[in-house]
């Protein structure tokens, strides 16, 4: 559900990290309206994503149509991004009274889900040692 | 207005990637082969005029007159709203509600030929698929290839069932997303209508009703959470309340009734049961109870009564009235079955109707009493749908429903025009004959103080052997005299499904 995003990234935490963080990940996001913040969660495994938490959340301010959201220290392997733009910068993915986003979010590869979030398979992307781009659109 | 986060999602809800259906992963260079077989069709049966793309820079002519005068006092514009968009690069959708919006204008004036414009509702999911070439989205009903996801249901809203008039603007309707403002005079598309805080994107469906003072009642659906969004809107076109109504039964609702205290819906068993795609997957056939109906208090939304019917379906509800000690007369176009949304809506993208799928919904006056009986009377005489009441009497005691009529077995529309006593059953009727397919008439007073039923029918009909569509008005009340004036486009529109009538 796209709505645990926002509870997985208050949930985030940056303890854990595992000894062998040999990676970097830099992710851009373009098509932003410079306002609020973006938040995003980083997911390492499937399981996770359907309803776990993150191993990391960011929450960044946005003052131009760009930003840039680092992950300084990661394992290598294989992560998934859901993110939000917080336009109103309250710290919530705002909804309709049905719970449809009424803020602008994005998954990953620019993946897209059909009735619900995006699928780990469309959204999965591999970090490899050393540093890492990840480059985002949101329409 | 409170948001409300714990329901998650009406459309969006319900997690899981595509369901990839068998059948429809075609190649690019492999042909459609529903495109293929509405072609072949298309070579023989005239009928497929109805189901054919109409021009994406839309349509404007001056009509042909065949006969009579437009009666003193019949001046308006008639707006109807329709499916017109089936197909792009060679591939078709699969079910007919999937087309895209094209609304039309026919404006009738005493002393001037009528005119006729139609132009397709600039939606984002229009705009982009034009600027694509193709089909990009999964619609109601279909999964084209190679589709993008979606943010919200406003990504894939084709605006095609409805029009209304809010406080001078025109409103394309659908039933999954927002309400399409547009310019009623030129047909320019102004964007999707957000009531209010929390209400953008919301699902508004496609049959509002409109109180005698000018109120406007409208519901939307999340049948995945058993859940409706009520919506009350003053005659100035502002929201004056919108809130979630819990534990609707996910029978999928098109329609729904008013009286001057309740709003009555009949809850088909049609029913969602996990969410596919496309969309319309999601729902399947369960009589294990009967039909459902709710009355909500229009005063106190907590507030219902309920009744229980045999299984059934239903698109169109005729009208309603309440007595004094609550018992409460509703009809509507009741069928045993839901063939014609799972069947036949999706043989006309074949171009072929097929007999088991024929629609053999019947008017039904239905009686639902304060100790919780509910009767109901099948008018067997003959098929029918798209019912309609003089507009003045919405939620009243009245006499009588217009709609279009056919006999069992006739599968290609609507051949004939029927007044009917709601009471006695007794109907008044015009057979065009298996040559035309009548589309929904209007009810149109002749004057603000005309007693019920005295005034003219507008409706608009295809004619197969002349390959064109037509518009004919009668006399609301001498159905059987046919109609006191026709006219004729120079070209056929595909077949629409309502409309509204405006005044000028």
């Amino acid at each position: 559900m796209i709505a645990s995003m926002m509870t997985a990234i208050l949930l985030a935490t940056s303890a854990g990290l595992a000894s062998d963080s040999d990676a970097r990940l830099t992710v851009t996001i373009e098509g932003l309206a410079p306002q609020g913040a973006v938040m995003m969660a980083l997911y390492a495994d499937e399981a996770n994503w359907n309803g776990g938490e993150a191993i990391e959340g960011r929450r960044v301010e946005v003052s131009g149509s760009t930003v840039s959201v680092e992950f300084a220290s990661l394992p290598s392997g294989t992560y998934a991004i859901r993110y939000f733009h917080d336009v109103d910068g309250d710290g919530e993915l705002d909804t309709n009274l049905m719970g449809i986003p009424s803020e602008p979010f994005g998954f990953s590869n620019n993946a897209r889900g059909n009735f619900g979030p995006a699928s780990w398979a469309d959204s999965a992307f591999s970090v490899a040692p050393g540093g890492n781009a990840h480059a985002l659109h949101l329409d | 207005m409170e948001m409300n986060r714990r329901h998650m999602l009406s459309l969006l809800a319900a997690g899981g990637s595509a369901v990839a259906l068998p059948g429809l992963a075609f190649g690019d260079t492999s042909v459609d082969p529903v495109f293929a077989a509405f072609e072949a069709a298309s070579r023989d049966d005239p009928w497929t005029l109805g189901f054919t793309d109409a021009p994406a820079e839309g349509l404007q002519a001056t009509a042909r007159r065949l006969h009579g005068r437009i009666p003193a006092g019949l001046s308006g514009v008639l707006h109807r709203n329709g499916p017109a968009r089936f197909s792009r690069n060679d591939w078709r959708y699969r079910h007919w509600f999937d087309g895209d919006g094209m609304v039309h204008a026919w404006r009738l004036d005493r002393g001037s030929d009528v005119t006729h414009t139609a132009r397709f509702v600039q939606t984002r999911k229009w705009q982009a698929e034009q600027a694509a070439g193709r089909f990009l989205y999964p619609a109601f009903g279909s999964q084209p290839p190679n589709g993008r996801g979606l943010h919200g249901p406003d990504d894939i809203n084709a605006a095609n069932t409805s029009v209304m008039m809010v406080n001078g603007e025109l409103m394309a309707l659908w039933e999954g997303g927002s309400a399409w403002r547009m310019d009623p005079d030129t047909l320019d598309s102004r964007g999707p209508r957000n009531w209010g805080e929390g209400l953008g994107g919301l699902p508004f469906s496609a049959h509002p009703k409109v109180d005698p003072d000018g109120t406007i009642w409208n519901f939307g659906q999340a049948a995945s959470h058993d859940m409706l969004v009520m919506y009350r809107i003053g005659v100035d076109g502002q929201l004056r309340q919108a809130d979630i109504i819990h534990d609707i039964p996910g029978g999928m609702i098109h329609d729904f009734a008013v009286t001057d205290r309740s709003l009555v819906f009949l809850v088909g068993n049609l029913a969602f049961r996990r969410m596919q795609m496309p969309f319309l997957d999601s729902f399947g056939w369960d009589d294990s109870r009967g039909m459902r109906v709710i009355a909500i208090d229009k005063g106190d939304w907590s507030r219902r009564r309920t009744w229980e019917l045999p299984p059934g379906f239903l698109f169109h509800v005729g009208g309603a009235w309440e007595d004094p000690d609550g018992t409460i007369h509703v009809d509507a176009a009741l069928s045993d079955t839901a063939e014609v949304a799972t069947g036949h809506a999706r043989d006309v993208m074949l171009g072929t109707p097929r007999l088991e799928h024929q629609s053999l919904s019947r008017m039904r006056q239905i009686t639902l009493y304060p100790d919780g009986r509910a009767e109901q009377a099948v008018f067997t005489d003959l098929c029918a749908e798209f019912p309609q009441v003089d507009p003045r009497y919405t939620g009243l005691a009245r006499r009588f429903t217009w709609h279009v009529g056919w006999p069992d077995g006739h599968l290609r529309g609507a051949t004939q025009l029927v007044q009917r006593d709601v009471i006695s059953g007794q109907t008044r009727r015009y057979d065009f004959g298996a040559d035309i397919v009548v589309e929904e008439p209007l009810f149109v007073p002749s004057s603000e103080r005309s007693e019920e039923g005295e005034g003219w029918l507008v409706h608009t009909a295809l004619n197969k052997a002349a390959r064109a569509t037509e518009l004919h008005v009668f006399d609301a009340q001498r159905l059987e005299d046919g109609p006191v004036t026709s006219w004729r486009l120079p070209y056929a529109c595909p077949l629409g499904f309502h409309g509204c009538w405006r005044d000028i």
